[in-house]
């Protein structure tokens, strides 16, 4: 599966464009988490590999920012591995390790369309990719 | 119980480079499989570690003399006000202090560790200007290698061990213990349990004013127990001073903890001697067997609620249960830079550059934790509280403005038949529909209520009120039925009558 943060603006925002994303090419989409505020939408979704390029060609034709790659960013040089963030993640991309160190799991990390972790870093150590 | 080996024993060793060190973890694996008689036998020193955030922390500074001199009044550094605890040109860097600029993000911490990193920070002082000082202003940049003195000196730091902390109330809580989720939907710990310096000698045989330890990634002491030193609760802390010039920001960090304030990692360890078979044992003392109390964070109160007891082995696992609900538990603590301190601390023995030092006093085992004397106690909603001015969801519109207007109040609040909360409705409400030309009643009531409990304090419902901007809260029980009122009004001529 290719992860995606696709970025709805302006009248991308209303049109129902991921609807119509599968069913122009008849993949399944599988929606992670989506979220919305005054500068637009953002949907995290998951594409099965051999149809990823062709969907992003198609949401990219309809006017959709398409983001592949990692969502977060970890500055190791300020992190200490103190685990503050660990027990805010809603989806378990925290993981602390038996030498006590913490792990970011990129596969599973919400990213943007989340981003619970970021205030409680003592060290602001973690930036969202947008 | 008689000892077996002197610190002058020990320190002989050392430099003979033959002393046997431990870390507290290893120590623990040599007493499960050797026993207690064997190891302390067979070891000399045990170090320990804790990396965590460490609030009443500070560095003290000497700038040096001006030309012509100033008696600094008040002196900022990056922003961040500096007291001026002596005579002319000594400052304490508070680790709390926050920056007039970037408040909670930058503070007295991170001046600390920009300095020891080298960095150039920037000075401004004013003075009311005197004949032996007359200058009254200054503004100049200095880095650690421009000043006198710039030492470490913690009043409190070292937590024997600490509270797990979780929010049971209905909002999220950002705390000195990190951000916690509403309904205990996490926790938090500090401290390293076994790895703990103070939990390995609990009854302080060989720790006290002149005991030398790693502070910082230097050699620094201990001068004394901490404020708040607790230690028939086995909260014990200690005092310390270490020479920041010869840290290292590995081990001694600013941080911010987000709407709570800024703050200071500090990275210690302490050398415990095993002088005898009763130090080995407690050098020996393993997380399973480290309990502390799980605390309600959500109730702002001095004496927060217990939830139980939970041990350092449980906590550390990431996972604890409370209400029988599994809950995610987050350290605050690095227990990664714990184990490197107690390991740098045994390099250092090991390689004959770090000598022990026996105590000129120990830290004291029978000091009290007084509260504050407080001239007046809390105030709680009960006490103030007025009966509400309710009204049903089917009353006319017009019949809700008159009741405002015959109660001369501002608030309605909106109940159902059996007397719980179901919304609200202000004059500003039914004014704005009066405005729009709306007459239903429902289309303007207020469903999102924020309450308070009646056993609540003033304090805590004026800063509901607000984080919130609204100028009411209804009172209700713990079933949502109402007790009453209590305004901003109210409030402010309670405090005014103070």
């Amino acid at each position: 599966m290719v992860r995606v943060l696709l970025k709805f603006r302006g009248k991308t925002v209303t049109q129902p464009v991921t609807s119509q994303v599968i069913l122009e090419q008849r993949v399944p989409i599988n929606i992670l988490a989506a979220s919305i505020d005054q500068s637009g939408g953002e949907i995290l979704a998951e594409i099965p590999d051999q149809s990823a390029q062709k969907v992003i060609e198609s949401f990219k034709a309809k006017g959709v920012e398409v983001k592949v790659g990692e969502l977060i960013v970890v500055d190791k040089e300020r992190c200490v591995d103190c685990g503050a963030c660990y027990s805010l993640c809603p989806v378990n991309a925290i993981t602390i390790d038996e030498e006590y160190k913490v792990n970011f799991d990129g596969n599973k990390c919400l990213g943007s369309t989340c981003g619970l972790c970021v205030d409680a870093c003592p060290f602001r150590a973690i930036t969202l990719v947008r | 119980m008689e000892n077996i080996r002197t610190i002058e024993e020990i320190n002989d060793k050392i430099r003979r480079g033959d002393a046997v060190v431990l870390t507290a973890e290893e120590m623990i694996e040599l007493v499960e499989s050797k026993g207690v008689k064997v190891a302390a036998k067979e070891v000399d020193v045990v170090t320990t570690g804790t990396f965590g955030a460490m609030c009443s922390s500070g560095a003290i500074i000497n700038l040096g003399h001006s030309d012509p001199p100033i008696k600094i009044h008040r002196a900022w550094i990056n922003d961040v006000e500096v007291s001026h605890p002596g005579a002319a040109v000594d400052l304490y860097i508070g680790a709390t202090q926050m920056s007039e600029t970037r408040p909670f993000e930058y503070g007295g911490g991170h001046v600390i560790e920009d300095l020891i990193r080298g960095k150039e920070v920037e000075l401004r002082a004013v003075a009311y200007g005197t004949d032996c000082y007359p200058r009254t202003r200054i503004e100049t940049t200095i880095t650690k290698y421009d000043l006198n003195q710039f030492y470490l000196l913690n009043f409190r730091n070292c937590y024997q061990r600490y509270n797990c902390a979780t929010n049971g109330s209905d909002e999220i809580k950002y705390t000195y213990m990190g951000k916690l989720y509403p309904r205990y939907g996490n926790a938090t710990f500090s401290g390293s349990g076994e790895l703990n310096p103070l939990m390995k000698d609990p009854d302080y045989e060989t720790i006290g004013v002149g005991t030398r330890i790693f502070l910082g990634g230097a050699q620094g002491y201990v001068i004394g127990e901490g404020t708040q030193h607790d230690p028939k609760s086995g909260f014990g802390t200690i005092m310390v001073r270490g020479d920041a010039k010869k840290m290292s920001p590995e081990f001694i960090r600013g941080a911010a903890f987000t709407k709570y304030g800024t703050t200071l990692y500090v990275g210690i360890g302490i050398p415990i001697p095993i002088l005898n078979e009763r130090l080995a044992a407690k050098a020996a003392l393993k997380d399973e067997e480290i309990f502390t109390d799980i605390v309600d964070y959500g109730v702002p109160r001095r004496d927060r609620p217990k939830l139980g007891k939970v041990s350092y082995k449980e906590l550390k696992s990431g996972k604890i249960t409370i209400k029988d609900r599994d809950v995610k538990v987050s350290p605050l603590s690095s227990i990664r830079k714990a184990r490197v301190i107690a390991e740098t601390l045994k390099r250092w023995i090991e390689e004959g550059t770090f000598f022990l030092t026996a105590p000129v006093e120990r830290l004291p085992r029978d000091t009290v934790f007084k509260p504050m004397k407080q001239i007046e106690g809390p105030v709680f909603l009960r006490s103030i509280v007025r009966p509400a001015v309710t009204c049903s969801e089917d009353e006319d519109l017009e019949a809700v403005a008159s009741k405002l207007i015959e109660n001369s109040v501002n608030h309605i609040v909106v109940t159902g038949p059996d007397g719980k909360l179901t919304g609200i409705v202000t004059s500003w409400d039914i004014t704005k529909a009066v405005a729009q030309g709306i007459t239903d009643l429902r289309k303007v009531i207020t469903r999102k209520v924020f309450t308070a409990l009646p056993d609540e304090t003033v304090d805590v419902a004026s800063r509901r009120m607000a984080q919130h901007g609204i100028s009411a809260l209804p009172i209700v029980d713990s079933d949502g039925r109402v007790l009453g009122i209590v305004t901003s009004e109210d409030i402010a001529k309670l405090l005014g009558r103070r």
